[in-house]
């Protein structure tokens, strides 16, 4: 296992190399370029000629690219033309840690929702419950988070007018009381986001917990505690709930990447400053060393993300064994 | 695999995970509870906020009151580098250059006392306040003023603003594309004057000096920090205490300003986005803008905005442009027979609800030289068919295509009811493109739009920011290929033209005859809509940025 962990990570750079490469190009090969965006309405082509030749921007691409790579590789991400004077280091860190923040809250919240809708349908099973919970969540699941969000907008925002249209402040407000004790209370900006991110994630967890219950309703273990006596309540959360979670270990990369993908919508559509919008804002204005960094950071995330998936699949299931050959 | 470990598996994925959850809590918390005990405090709640007084304590009445805006971070606050409103709406405030506009736009002096300009019109001589100081007490020298220029147009800082503002002063340019070594046209006289030399007697080149580009910075912060922009030492009016990227910003008054001590002393800055208007409600911002959704609520003198509303008219101006070397558009007849045909009246006042006003002309109202008449073509759709009916392409128009910025599937509100008015009234098909910004950028530079549809904003009070600087044949600026040897005679004649009465009358007759050619139609005036809580007296939304905390006064 080691080894093949090793093995998949020595890929890592190979494949960051390749997908650089290619946002590098496309990025260079489409209209507009960021001087042109930076300059503002007086825009004189000479002197933006000038400006390009200064930075370096009018030489062969392969040239620039390895310039950046140089650079990147020393840690220098280069600077953003959309926010002068600061790296692209500091600018993006405080945004992935606005994306990290959400994404957990995301990833708990999938997890502590969709174990107990799937203990609920697998204890139900047989009545309509149980079809009726997991169809919703299919429901949910086979909409794509851009057509999700506008009707939750209209419902929460508009229609009830309980929740802001979009920004972020933070996961905590403080409530005061006397103005001493602090209270933390869930930021209302909080709540859309969670939603467009978790709705269509809970199936996933809810499926595999379902089965999974039912599966170990059916086993010895559980038949011989009934026969000992105990109570039905005590059958199920002593045997049967412990025993059902350990597969659910096994969605948790699969929840992950698709609240990394979902990132780029949702953020954009919420006014979340998080990566997603970040590398948005980014492409809209051309700002090169932006669109590098976000992508290399979605890109790695993604691959190491997959890697965890797998080995947390392998550790769990014998049956799986990672690196063994196909014949 | 033996239950047991798989048992340790879990365990040891739970401990890590209660370990993140409190980490980050611990965190969070602590971080939160931070920002906002600020929060509370400011906003006057539990903690008292003790003003520990600014060194002037002599001075007649300290400044008071705090003011809480909405905005969003600055690009730069370089001021040499800053070509957008947002950046330049915070240099003003922090830093200053030998002249300043003032809340009329009269073009005063800032850091320079007085400025005598020569019989030829070529040079200036300015004399420095010698109360004029950095932030920092230190004082400002003509040496710094120099530096500063030449700074500006340095090949290392690729500023893309010095030569616009600045290009006029002999031996700019040269020194810009790195052809010459110094700028004969700054010469420091001594340590509290500095002559400026020009190309040619142009009268506006006192109204470029009021822009961020000529502005004064610090030159052994700059040398000494890179990242000095972050706490910059300026001359302004207000220093830069805080600023949170995507968080906040907050100025306070320069006790010691040359100009007079500001009344407000602290401006907040919140910087992170959402519905101001919703913010604005909760007392948690003094001035929020009106989006198009309110404005009927904010109109009404009885609803819970009426008695805070007020429209400020902006130098700004939305047209549509025709490229003159694209057929059909090389045909001035079928330009204005488009101008004609679209009610742009009823399109500002209903179809954006009078957020906008009609535009009389390419002057708006309050710009030097703008007359109270309507000079843009007439909605006559009858005079439309007729100049249609005159034009080459009457019998085989092209298929014309209008570019705008936007990423929708659907053409802007206008734009959909221009196309409609223009099928209607003569019966010509226009299609619509939607590009991205930077895109459209590039082909607007390089003239490859057929037409299209955009905005101007002045950068400084004179006609020829827009008259000459878009529309001469000759200029870099120039999108539409518009060229016209009578047009081109008339602004630069202006250029030169020493006498003020005469000078904008030239700028009329030039604003005439490109209306009348209709390279571009103008469609609307940009307004301003806010409301503003009762604390808050003076508050204006001058039509182009200018320096305006020092003039309001907050009382809380």
């Amino acid at each position: 296992m080691g080894a093949y962990v090793i093995r998949r990570l020595a890929w890592l750079p190979l494949i960051l190399f390749i997908v650089s490469f290619a946002t590098f190009a496309l990025a260079r090969f489409g209209p507009g370029d960021p001087v042109t965006v930076a300059a503002g309405q007086i825009r004189d082509p000479e002197v933006l000629a000038q400006i390009r030749q200064d930075k370096g921007l009018d030489d062969p691409i392969p040239v620039q690219y390895a310039r950046w790579l140089g650079d990147a590789v020393r840690g220098d991400f280069g600077e953003s033309f959309i926010q002068r004077g600061f790296t692209v280091s500091e600018l993006i860190f405080p945004k992935m840690w606005v994306s990290a923040q959400l994404g957990f809250l995301a990833l708990v919240m999938i997890f502590v929702v969709g174990i107990p809708l799937g203990l609920l349908a697998a204890r139900l099973a047989g009545t309509w419950v149980d079809p009726a919970i997991i169809g919703t969540l299919l429901f949910l699941q086979a909409i794509p988070v851009l057509v999700l969000i506008p009707p939750l907008l209209w419902l929460f925002a508009l229609q009830f007018n309980i929740l802001p249209v979009g920004g972020w402040d933070g996961i905590f407000e403080i409530w005061w009381i006397a103005g001493v004790i602090a209270v933390p209370i869930p930021d209302p900006h909080l709540y859309l986001p969670l939603l467009a991110f978790t709705l269509p994630g809970f199936v996933g967890v809810a499926r595999l917990v379902r089965i999974s219950a039912l599966e170990v309703n059916t086993l010895d273990y559980v038949r011989t505690a009934r026969a000992k006596g105990l109570s039905e309540a005590n059958v199920q959360w002593r045997h049967v709930f412990p025993n059902s979670l350990l597969p659910v270990i096994t969605v948790f990369g699969l929840a992950l990447s698709g609240i990394i993908e979902g990132a780029l919508f949702i953020e954009v559509l919420l006014g979340i400053p998080g990566i997603g919008s970040f590398l948005f804002e980014a492409v809209t204005s051309r700002d090169y060393d932006v669109i590098m960094a976000a992508t290399v950071i979605f890109a790695t995330a993604f691959v190491l993300t997959n890697l965890l998936a797998e080995i947390i699949y392998g550790l769990v299931d014998p049956r799986v064994r990672l690196g063994a050959s196909r014949n | 695999m033996s239950q047991n470990r798989l048992l340790a598996i879990l365990l040891s994925v739970l401990a890590v995970l209660v370990l993140v959850v409190g980490g980050l809590s611990a965190i969070l918390l602590l971080s939160g509870g931070d920002d906002d005990n600020g929060g509370t405090a400011s906003s006057g709640g539990g903690g008292t906020t003790t003003e520990t007084g600014g060194g002037g304590g002599n001075l007649a009445e300290p400044s008071s009151g705090r003011i809480r805006l909405a905005s969003s971070d600055p690009i730069t606050l370089d001021p040499h580098l800053a070509g957008d409103a947002t950046s330049a709406e915070y240099i003003v405030e922090i830093f200053g250059g030998l002249l300043t506009l003032d809340q009329d736009l009269n073009i005063v002096p800032d850091l320079a006392e007085s400025f005598e300009v020569s019989a030829d019109g070529l040079t200036y001589t300015f004399t420095l306040r010698e109360d004029a100081v950095f932030h920092d007490g230190r004082s400002v020298t003509a040496e710094d003023v120099a530096y500063s220029l030449n700074r500006a147009a340095s090949r290392e800082l690729s500023s893309p603003t010095a030569l616009a503002y600045l290009g006029d002063i002999v031996g700019m340019r040269e020194y810009f594309f790195g052809l010459a070594d110094s700028i004969p046209g700054i010469q420091v006289v001594d340590d509290r004057t500095i002559q400026l030399t020009i190309d040619a007697p142009k009268p506006y080149f006192l109204a470029k000096l009021t822009y961020p580009t000529a502005f004064v910075v610090d030159r052994q912060q700059v040398e000494s920090n890179r990242n000095w922009t972050r706490r910059p030492n300026g001359t302004g009016p207000y220093k830069l205490t805080e600023w949170r990227l995507g968080e906040r910003l907050v100025l306070e008054a320069n006790q010691s300003y040359h100009l007079g001590q500001p009344s407000l002393r602290e401006a907040v800055y919140l910087l992170s986005g959402g519905s101001a208007l919703t913010r604005w409600e909760n007392d948690e911002l003094d001035v929020a803008p009106i989006s198009v959704n309110d404005i009927d609520r904010a109109r009404d003198p009885n609803s819970d905005l009426g008695p805070y509303y007020e429209a400020f008219p902006q130098f700004t101006i939305s047209y549509l442009a025709f490229n003159v070397n694209q057929p059909p558009f090389d045909d001035p007849h079928v330009r204005r027979a488009l101008g004609m045909s679209i009610d742009r009246e009823r399109i500002a006042n209903v179809t954006f609800d009078g957020m906008l006003q009609k535009a009389t002309g390419i002057l708006m109202p309050g710009m030097p030289g703008f007359v109270d008449d309507d000079l843009s073509l007439p909605f006559d759709p009858e005079a439309a068919r007729a100049e249609l009916a005159q034009s080459q392409y009457a019998d085989n128009m092209p298929v014309i295509q209008i570019t705008e910025v936007g990423a929708g599937a659907e053409a802007s509100v206008d734009m959909q009811a221009f196309i409609e008015q223009w099928r209607e009234h003569l019966g010509v098909e226009v299609q619509v493109r939607q590009s991205d910004f930077a895109s459209f950028l590039s082909a607007q530079d390089q003239q490859q739009l057929q037409a299209f549809s955009a905005a101007w904003i002045m950068d400084y009070p004179d006609p020829e920011d827009v008259i000459d600087l878009l529309h001469h044949s000759g200029s870099q600026l120039n999108a539409t290929g518009y060229s016209n040897p009578e047009f081109d005679a008339l602004v630069e004649q202006a250029r030169v033209e020493q006498d003020p009465t005469t000078r904008l009358d030239l700028y009329r007759q030039a604003e005439v005859v490109l209306l009348e050619d209709a390279p571009w139609v103008p469609l609307y005036f940009g307004v301003s809509h806010v409301v503003v809580k009762d604390q808050v007296q003076g508050w204006f939304e001058p039509p182009m940025v200018v320096p305006r905390l020092r003039y309001i006064t907050v009382n809380r």
